[in-house]
């Protein structure tokens, strides 16, 4: 192995490992909101280790770029690189809102229960671990999948959200409850469309081709 | 690729029984820069060579196909080969001034082929030495030795010299191989420049010079030519595999 070839491995490597732990974060989040409150300290550890993670994938990738000019694949690889690190940390920093805001979410289960809530939380763990699983594979058809689980998790959101709203205007002693509720399916959202950002990046890293503003149904994954 | 100036068609070169250039067919834009690149040994210099008939010299050298310029087979029986090399100039990688003064580097060409008024030559001398951008720093030492001028300078007075003659073509075999970094960014900014007015063919093995300064690059191996395209889509996304592997290092 070259030294530039171990540079891109260690690259790869970092990568891995933000993306385990912000899928570790999604896990906790969604267990907060599903069952019990979780530990408060092991999160705030986390976030710390993503966020010192983010700023190292940045410095090797400036490095490299500076010291290795980087062409075709490679640069593809680092451009992709930097931009996944990016929104892995911000999936990470909206797994903490979620575990914030479930902690003082009264009443919550007979809201989840009712709009289906659960199965959205355990659809955005598994996107979360398909997208770790796209990036280590390069795999066309995970990539697929990703796209294709954020198109249900949005839907099932804002059936939810809809949901949520009628009952909050029938029953008003509801509205905090749901207003929270509301906004962490927001942020449940957002993990989703980080994960399917990376799939993007995943592509372009494959196959050269920037697909960020195209139709994923067009795409024959 | 539109607007073609030199048109390569099946052109095999053997040197003795070894054949260092097959059958290389490729298209080469008016007024654009190309690159050829390769890892040595590949043919790129010789093929180079090849576009203003330097391999004649050589003995032993066969050549098979056709290269035309223009539209007209250089290697036409019927071709002056005088007349090509005076449309068709060439900056090698060492420079290589005249050892005498900077004026007579450049008037020499010129007054080779018959032009005898001073005031004439005077013009030519200005503006060969301003388009290779190196007017102002020579205009007051006109009569002093080239031999004095620094590196960087003397190949931007070979490449003047060059100019003088009015070529159409412009043929480089890395000429800022053997310069530094701020003296190679004055010649990769002059073949920015020049490109308005001449079609450049430059061999190099700095890839990041080829991606900088042109605007199509061929790549070359063991003879033959892997693959030609536009500078942008060979070093974002090449389409053969060893095209990839050379320009990001990982070739053998």
């Amino acid at each position: 192995m070259t030294h530039f070839e171990i540079e891109l491995e260690r690259l790869k490597n970092e990568i891995i490992k933000i993306g385990n732990l912000a899928e570790t974060q999604v896990v906790e989040s969604v267990k907060a909101l599903l069952s019990e409150p979780i530990e408060g300290k092991e999160v705030k550890k986390t976030e710390s280790k993503i966020d010192k993670l983010d700023v190292k994938i940045d410095e090797i990738c400036q490095s490299i770029f500076a010291l290795q000019q980087p062409v075709a694949s490679d640069l593809r690889f680092i451009m992709a690189a930097m931009q996944i690190s990016n929104e892995i940390e911000r999936i990470g920093d909206l797994a903490v809102s979620v575990i914030k805001r479930a902690k003082n979410i009264k009443d919550k289960h007979d809201l989840i229960a009712k709009f289906d809530i659960g199965d959205l939380a355990k659809k955005v763990e598994l996107i979360t671990m398909k997208t770790n699983e796209c990036y280590l594979t390069r795999d066309e058809i995970t990539i697929g999948e990703v796209f294709i689980l954020n198109s249900t998790i949005k839907k099932l959101g804002d059936d939810a959200i809809d949901g949520i709203i009628g009952e909050m205007k029938s029953h008003s002693k509801v509205v905090v409850s749901g207003t929270n509720l509301v906004i962490v399916l927001k942020h449940l959202e957002r993990i989703s469309e980080h994960c399917t950002n990376i799939a993007e990046y995943v592509h372009f890293m494959v196959n050269a081709k920037i697909i960020k503003h195209d139709k994923h149904e067009d795409l024959n994954l | 690729m539109k607007n073609i100036k030199i048109e390569v068609k099946d052109l095999s070169l053997y040197y003795g029984e070894k054949k260092a250039l097959k059958e290389i067919s490729l298209e080469i834009p008016r007024n654009k820069v190309t690159a050829l690149i390769g890892p040595s040994g590949c043919g790129k210099s010789t093929f180079l060579r090849c576009i203003n008939r330097m391999n004649d010299l050589i003995p032993d050298v066969k050549i098979t196909g056709q290269m035309l310029v223009e539209g007209i087979d250089i290697y036409d029986k019927n071709v002056d080969v005088v007349n090509i090399r005076k449309k068709i100039g060439m900056v090698f990688q060492k420079s290589n001034p005249f050892p005498k003064s900077i004026y007579e580097n450049i008037a020499y060409g010129p007054k080779i082929n018959g032009i005898k008024d001073k005031n004439e030559l005077d013009e030519i001398v200005e503006t060969s030495l301003r388009q290779a951008a190196i007017w102002d720093e020579v205009k007051d030492r006109l009569g002093d030795s080239a031999m004095g001028l620094s590196g960087g300078q003397q190949q931007r007075l070979c490449i003047a010299r060059t100019l003088a003659v009015s070529p159409d073509i412009i043929l480089m075999d890395e000429p800022a191989s053997a310069l530094d970094p701020i003296s190679t960014s004055k010649i990769e900014e002059l073949v920015h420049e020049l490109k308005e007015q001449y079609t450049i063919i430059i061999v190099t093995h700095n890839m990041q010079q080829a991606a900088r300064t042109s605007d199509y690059t061929a790549f070359f191996y063991l003879g033959e030519l892997i693959e030609i395209g536009k500078t942008n889509a060979i070093f974002t996304k090449p389409e053969q595999k060893q095209t990839e592997d050379y320009i990001t290092g990982r070739f053998g």
